[in-house]
């Protein structure tokens, strides 16, 4: 099988920042894996420079154990759906989808027999004759991923391809793609700064920040047993609660200990004393923001309706806690 | 290893043009240094060197110290004339309302005038006995001026006829005004500011650094390029009266062989344009515009 | 910037000019909006009137004492006699030949120089622009001796080519700016993709670039023709034989052989003249809109 990826100590910085900082992976062919990390974290010039649209400052990149660091873009095999979709507005969509046909020179009718099948498969086929800025974002969504399998690619580079779609529609469409990827299994990055995205798609998580690659694995495994903190608190909503030294939670002064909030329980045998500042209530849960006597805040879910106010005092046992090495946040 | 290809390429489009501006404009602007220390006349092929004989030519040269003086009054008239014509315009002209267009595309008309055709039409608008302008001010009970005839106003007649092509500097100004984020004049206006206020609190700062450039931009045609239906329209009459330093140096180079000398007064032209342009610079530097 | 000021600082200034001008508002707005722009345009429109009104006055008569806004009788006499005069014909073809080689050569120039400018980033671009403007300030008058002294060395004199010399300057980096701010329009990732499906880079120019900013290639394209249709100062350094003269030195010829002959020269002024204006009320949707910046842009599609 095809699409095997090995990315070793790439590198590149613009000017003084280091924009992806000697990243190692290796992408398994028809592996469906996922980038995730805050904006700004390098996520982009990752799929740039195994597309081959920039240059690494050094490192290497192996397509299939092919070194493709001399290769121009359009030889690489690769595919990219952009984040704004990088649809021609001066062309239909029939246009769009043959534009890259026509520049290497396939025939006219081959080319628009191809975009044809290309634009049935994804439900846009009554569409051709329609410019982008007459589509709404999920259609052109649709036609940026058309035209990206009309590459016929050994790996899909996805930027962020849900990012720019209102919620009901990037569920509906985040299914599609998972669909799709099952139906082709072909290898596949998709680039999401949501963590939603991160944990539903994708077989395995890599998890970034500032161009470093901070963990990678399944993204249960990763939620389970973040390596860093850094990973703890981004993964997860409302992010794992953190307390240096330990606090409350117990431990010692050389430890971050840190607890998710679905680990804190409401139970009046519980060791840790604290008071309700605020309760959102969010219908399937509920979140309490509460305080300890020492000042540290902690965050709780419970079932909804959990029954106590702003100012209750409350009783919490917490289960499943996480250990960091105070000074370099590393797990232990 | 491989730096990434774009900026390379950019350059790579920009190389006609940059060939061309070589060719036409930086080697030449440096032969004239080189003429200018020469006998050349225009006519041979063999320039010889003579040293600063065109320097202390220059130097007792009546006609070009009216030459300077003709320029000068020129410049100090015609940019403030047409600096305000284009600025006010375009701020007048550039909110949207219906048929605003029109109103804009009629005052850049003038601009599409072909050069000899703007003179041939102010010979007429300025003729003393049937020009349109004399028997405008007929009406007024002014018994109206021989124009071309009197070196002052000769002069004044010129930066009449300078007044009217100055579309560039007003579609410069109609895009930056645009380009003005509308929710500051709205935060003004709830503060009761009223359109004087805004013009002067608001849209001129902001403006500044345009509006710098274009007053640059303008003494460098003003002083050089404008002078063409300026040529056709008095060259150089009455009394040396509009004998603008463009016209010297067409006359020296073209009429009168004087390649070598036109190409000193050339250089003194660039000098003197440097010297304005520093001077306004210094001037507006003080009002912190060009941050 | 000078932006620092806070704003509260205008309302002390502002609110006694607003209670002074409250009354008459709707007057005030009214005569701003259109009334003095009126009179302004009927300014700017005026030279051309009169050019006009004056070649329909019949020829020999003498021209009427007072101001007259439209002949009593109108004729287009001066326009039939202007080529039993001069080879009027011959000129106006002359002129269309230049200008049909040298318009198509200044938008190419151009739209390359713009397309490159749009992609170089950061410290080039502004390197880039920075000398663009240095060339901006740099006056004709400073080149035209020597200029011409290549092109004679060159043995070019009393041919075309000198002509193209402007267009190959792109006329004025007025028109490298419009093309290339109108190519800031299209992003990186239509480029990318174009890349990643092979094109290289004078295609992505031609068939991606290009057709995306078709109002400004419109707008450049008549400016450049006004600017070549009108060309004066290069036609009279180096057209030396009289058959290849071009319209505006037919007009100056015409202007030394008959100084006082109004209704010809305001017919010559007419025909030299309608071109530009004609082929301005194209371009005037696009450069003179509510938006120039965005009509220029608006994406050129159909
Ligand atoms: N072409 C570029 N020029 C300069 N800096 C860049 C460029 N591309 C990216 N960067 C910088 O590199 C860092 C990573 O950018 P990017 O890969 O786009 O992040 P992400 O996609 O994760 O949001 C950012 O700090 C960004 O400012
Ligand atoms: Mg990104």
């Amino acid at each position: 099988m095809k699409g095997v990826i090995r990315l070793a100590a790439l590198t590149r910085s613009y000017g003084t920042t280091t924009a992806v900082d000697g990243v190692d992976l290796e992408v398994r062919a028809g592996e469906l894996i996922t980038l995730v990390g805050p904006s700004g974290s390098g996520k982009s010039t990752i799929l740039r420079l195994i597309a081959g649209l920039d240059r690494p400052d050094s490192g290497r990149i192996l397509v299939d154990d092919v070194d493709v660091a001399r290769m121009p873009a359009h030889r690489r095999a690769v595919a990219m759906v952009f984040q704004d979709y990088a649809l021609f507005p001066h062309l239909t969509v029939l246009g769009n989808l043959t534009f890259g046909l026509r520049v290497r020179k396939v025939r006219r009718a081959e080319a628009d027999q191809r975009a044809r099948i290309a634009a049935q498969r994804l439900g846009i086929g009554d569409l051709l004759d329609r410019y982008p800025d007459q589509m709404s974002g999920g259609q052109r969504q649709r036609v940026a991923l058309a035209r990206a399998l009309l590459r016929d690619p050994s790996v899909y580079l996805l930027d962020e391809p849900l990012a720019s779609l209102d919620a009901p529609l990037r569920f509906a469409t985040r299914a599609d793609l998972l669909a799709l990827h099952r139906e082709l299994r072909t290898t596949t990055i998709h680039v999401t700064h949501d963590q939603h995205e991160a944990m539903t798609l994708g077989d395995r998580v890599v998890v970034l920040a500032a161009g470093q690659i901070r963990q990678v694995g399944p993204p249960q495994q990763v939620y389970d047993a973040p390596a860093d903190t850094f990973v703890a608190g981004f993964l997860g909503s409302p992010p794992m609660n953190l307390v240096p030294g330990g606090g409350v939670l117990g431990g010692d002064a050389t430890l971050t200990l840190g607890v998710r909030p679905e680990d804190l329980t409401l139970d009046d045998a519980g060791r840790i004393a604290a008071t309700v500042e605020a309760v959102e209530a969010l219908g399937s849960e509920a979140i309490l923001l509460t305080r300890c006597p020492d000042g540290t805040r902690l965050t709780v879910r419970t079932g909804p309706r959990p029954g106590v106010g702003p100012g209750d005092e409350v009783r919490l046992r917490a289960d499943r806690l996480h250990r960091f090495d105070a000074a370099t946040g590393r797990r232990r | 290893m491989t730096r990434p290809r774009p900026a390379l390429t950019g350059w790579a489009f920009l190389a006609p043009y940059a060939i061309a501006v070589a060719l036409l404009v930086a080697v030449p602007a440096l032969l004239n240094v080189g003429y200018a220390f020469t006998d050349h006349t225009g006519l041979t092929r063999d320039p010889q060197f003579v040293g600063l004989a065109n320097v202390r030519r220059m130097l007792d040269d009546r006609f070009l110290l009216d030459s300077l003086q003709a320029s000068l009054f020129h410049v100090s008239l015609a940019v403030p004339v047409r600096f305000v014509a284009a600025v006010g315009l375009g701020l007048l002209l550039a909110a949207p309302r219906p048929g605003g267009r029109w109103f804009r595309t009629a005052v850049y008309l003038p601009t599409v005038i072909p050069d000899v055709a703007l003179a041939v039409l102010f010979l007429w608008v300025l003729n003393p006995l049937y020009g349109p302008l004399n028997q405008l001010l007929g009406l007024f009970g002014h018994a109206g001026y021989n124009w071309l005839a009197d070196p002052t106003t000769a002069r004044i007649g010129v930066v009449l006829m300078l007044a009217f092509p100055i579309g560039e500097g007003f579609v410069v100004v109609l895009a930056a005004r645009r380009l003005l984020d509308g929710r500051l004049y709205e935060a003004a206006a709830l503060e009761g500011c009223g359109p004087f206020g805004q013009l002067r609190r608001l849209t001129l700062p902001l403006l500044a650094p345009v509006l710098v450039l274009l007053a640059v931009r303008d003494i460098i045609l003003t002083l050089q390029v404008n002078f063409v239906p300026a040529y056709v329209l008095t060259d150089g009459r009455p009394a040396n009266a509009t004998l603008y330093l463009p016209v010297y140096i067409f006359d020296q180079v073209f009429e009168f062989s004087g390649f070598a000398y036109g190409s000193l007064v050339t250089i003194l032209l660039m000098l003197i344009t440097a010297v304005i342009i520093t001077g306004l610079l210094l001037l507006v530097r003080r009002w912190r515009v060009l941050r | 910037m000078t932006g620092g000021e806070p704003i509260h600082r205008f309302g002390a200034a502002c609110v006694v000019r607003r209670l002074w001008t409250g009354g008459g508002a709707v007057v005030g707005r009214w005569l701003g909006r259109y009334v003095v722009p009126a009179l302004f345009a009927a300014l700017f429109v005026a030279p051309l009137w009169f050019m006009l009104v004056g070649s329909l006055r019949p020829t020999g008569a003498p021209p009427p004492r007072t101001l007259e806004l439209w002949p009593a009788e109108p004729t287009t006499a001066a326009y039939t006699r202007l080529p039993e005069l001069v080879p009027l014909l011959r000129y106006l073809a002359n002129s269309a030949l230049v200008v049909a080689l040298a318009v198509p050569v200044t938008v190419l120039v151009a739209s390359l120089t713009g397309f490159g400018l749009r992609l170089l980033s950061g410290a080039a671009r502004r390197r880039a622009l920075l000398g663009l403007l240095v060339v901006l300030l740099v006056p004709v008058t400073a080149v035209w001796a020597t200029r011409f002294e290549v092109f004679r060395l060159a043995g070019a004199v009393d041919t075309y080519l000198p002509l193209l010399a402007p267009a190959a300057l792109a006329v004025s980096p007025f028109l490298v700016l419009l093309y290339a701010w109108s190519f800031g329009g299209v992003p990186d990732s239509q480029l990318q993709a174009a890349r990643l499906e092979g094109a290289g880079w004078l295609t992505i120019w031609r068939r991606l670039a290009l057709p995306q900013v078709k109002p400004a290639t419109l707008a450049v394209a008549v400016l450049a023709f006004t600017f070549h249709w009108s060309n004066f100062i290069d036609p009279l350094l180096y057209l030396t034989s009289g058959d290849r003269y071009t319209w505006p030195l037919g007009l100056r010829f015409l202007l030394l052989l008959n100084p006082t002959d109004w209704p010809l020269l305001m017919a010559g002024s007419v025909i030299a003249t309608a071109p530009c204006v004609l082929v301005f009320l194209f371009a005037q949707r696009i450069l003179l809109a509510d938006d120039p910046l965005a009509a220029l842009r608006s994406k050129g599609r159909r």
